[in-house]
């Protein structure tokens, strides 16, 4: 019997833990793959709290990185992943414009994207299928695609 | 008699001479140049003409279609299709001028990953005979206005192409020009990586027009051009919707289609983009629209913008508001949610399943609603290759026309399909598909 509620009380608390934020990691990069994991299963209240923790601790950084920039770098991963917090905090600002969008509230995204393009043009996100993609050039054409009432 | 003869002789030269110079009179004036704001831009006949076009438009009553919806660029794979009969009978070339329709005639030229070998004198060799009487061919017909020489012949999936390619184009554009010195030459390739651009820059001097097929980042051609140089101007050759390549999959690597809706966007978003609005604009003639028809590629709507109906999609009609700024009068339904509790999921055989659709149709058009389960395709084709229809299971779709659909998965295990089909009645559709895995 104290077996059983042993089990019963831990899958309670596990179940729990499923939604709630976990911030002990605060790393940007390790904020920004919550945040992926959270908006692939659609749990738009913790992308909210991963993305906006990220964006919290990092924007500051993240402009610095900007405005020491003309082009948008290039080089091998390891090079462009230097500008941590640049790429970061720009991954992180659409993957909530994206999530908001998601959650009917068009206006807040358009203004998370614009946001982007204006403030962290040259962040850039790494796919797994072998190369790096523009967050600001995905939230432009999100913008104009955004404009096309149908 | 000799008098006789001459008279004969000298009246026949006149004759030849005047069909010869009526031809010539015929073909029109072209001219890629910049206009008064510093815009690169294709000039027909001294009116700028800004390249409003699209792809394929080959099959039964594209052509027409494509004029209503104020294309007036097109452009081909192959100089064989000039030649392909059309609605009427007519020749595609033919027709396209007729309709007023400009015509990027291509050449086909060869890849090395279908066996073609640029060391080879002698297949060059034969290469370069097939386009100088290609040229000899058609120069006198005025529907072309520019030669498309070859499509992503520096292999697809290369970030910096063959350099003996970009030798061999140069050979070939010069074989052209000797032929034909009015018309513009354009050579297509797959996206605008740095090392292409570089090579087409360092080897193929004689290139009047880049043609770029990119789909996921054709909006931001112009700025990778200009960011290595590139001063000519360039097309987008192929853009519309992501590529399957470029989207998210499922568990199983199914590629996670975009609905109608969506694609809609994006071709819009895309033509805005790069022609408008990005770095790089100025550099730009214009866009061609893949696939103004229907083809089988990794699913049978990822990339056309009509059904084989003949019904459009709304695709369509995003092309008409982007080079128009209108919608059409008779507009395709909207596909606003789908939803499907297998959507990507895996489930058992045999089992009944559930689906749904909301949409709207914008001139209160009454809706029909069509559902099938097809098998996944297995082919693993590479730069458009041809592929086969996948099988397809009408015996599986339990309810009729109807916004919800039930239906049963198939017995064998394997990756599927659920396609869904709105119709308006009067010549407009919207697709979309979930994918299932049946285990």
């Amino acid at each position: 019997m104290k077996k059983l509620l042993a089990m019963v009380l831990t899958t309670f608390f596990m179940s729990l833990s499923v939604n709630a934020q976990d911030f002990s990691d605060s790393k940007s990069s390790a904020l920004t793959g919550k945040a992926w994991k959270a908006a692939a299963a659609n749990n738009h209240k913790l992308v909210l709290a991963y993305t906006d923790k990220c964006i919290e601790l990092y924007l500051k950084e993240a402009k610095k990185m900007q405005a020491k920039l003309t082009a948008l770098p290039k080089g091998s991963q390891e090079e462009v992943s230097k500008l941590w917090a640049l790429n970061d905090v720009g991954t992180c600002l659409f993957i909530k414009a994206e999530s908001l969008l998601k959650n009917g509230d068009k206006a807040g995204a358009v203004k998370i994207f614009k946001l982007l393009v204006k403030e962290l043009k040259f962040s850039q996100c790494w796919d797994s299928k072998g190369w790096f993609w523009s967050p600001a050039s995905a939230a432009k054409q999100k913008i104009v695609e955004l404009e096309l009432d149908q | 008699m000799k008098l006789c003869v001459k008279v004969t002789v000298f009246v026949f030269s006149i004759f030849v001479l005047s069909s010869f110079t009526a031809a010539e009179q015929k073909s029109q004036k072209v001219e890629v140049k910049k206009n008064a704001t510093g815009t690169w831009r294709v000039y027909i006949n001294d009116v700028e003409t800004p390249i409003r076009g699209a792809g394929g438009v080959i099959q039964p009553g594209m052509l027409e279609q494509f004029k209503k919806a104020g294309g007036n660029f097109t452009r081909t794979w192959g100089i064989e299709t000039l030649e392909e009969k059309v609605s009427g009978g007519k020749r595609y070339i033919d027709k396209a001028h007729e309709l007023g329709i400009h015509v990027v005639a291509g050449m086909w030229i060869a890849h090395e990953r279908h066996g073609f070998n640029y060391s080879d004198k002698a297949q060059l060799q034969k290469q370069r005979a097939e386009v100088r009487a290609a040229v000899r061919k058609w120069k006198n017909h005025p529907g072309i206005v520019v030669w498309g020489l070859g499509n992503e012949m520096e292999d697809p999936a290369s970030q910096a192409g063959n350099p003996l390619v970009w030798k061999e184009l140069e050979v070939l554009a010069k074989i052209i020009k000797q032929e034909d010195p009015k018309r513009p030459v354009m050579t297509v390739i797959a996206g605008c990586s740095a090392a292409k651009i570089k090579g087409v820059m360092k080897h193929y001097p004689s290139i009047d027009i880049l043609g770029i097929n990119s789909y996921g980042s054709a909006g931001g051609a112009g700025e990778a051009l200009k960011s290595v140089g590139w001063k000519k101007s360039f097309a987008i050759t192929e853009f519309g919707v992501k590529g399957f390549w470029e989207v998210p999959a499922t568990s199983w690597g199914a590629p996670i289609e975009p609905n109608s809706t969506k694609k809609a966007r994006s071709y819009y978003a895309t033509h805005k983009l790069v022609c408008e609005i990005n770095t790089g604009k100025e550099l730009c003639l214009g866009t061609f629209a893949f696939l103004w028809g229907w083809k089988q590629e990794k699913t049978s709507t990822w990339f056309g913008m009509y059904l084989p109906t003949m019904e459009k999609l709304p695709q369509v009609d995003a092309m008409v508001k982007a080079w128009t700024g209108k919608w059409p009068d008779q507009r395709c339904p909207t596909i606003l949610k789908v939803t499907a509790e297998f959507n990507g999921k895996i489930v058992a055989p045999a089992k009944k399943m559930l689906a749904a659709v909301e949409a709207v149709d914008r001139n209160g058009d009454k809706m029909t609603y069509e559902w099938l389960v097809v098998a996944e395709s297995k082919v693993l084709s590479v730069g458009g290759d041809r592929e086969g229809k996948p099988l397809s299971y009408p015996h599986l779709t339990l309810s009729g026309n109807d916004p919800e659909c039930v239906f049963r998965t198939p017995k064998e295990p394997g990756a599927y399909r659920l396609f869904l089909t709105v119709r308006d009645g009067r010549g407009g559709a919207a697709t979309a598909n979930i994918p299932f895995k049946v285990k």
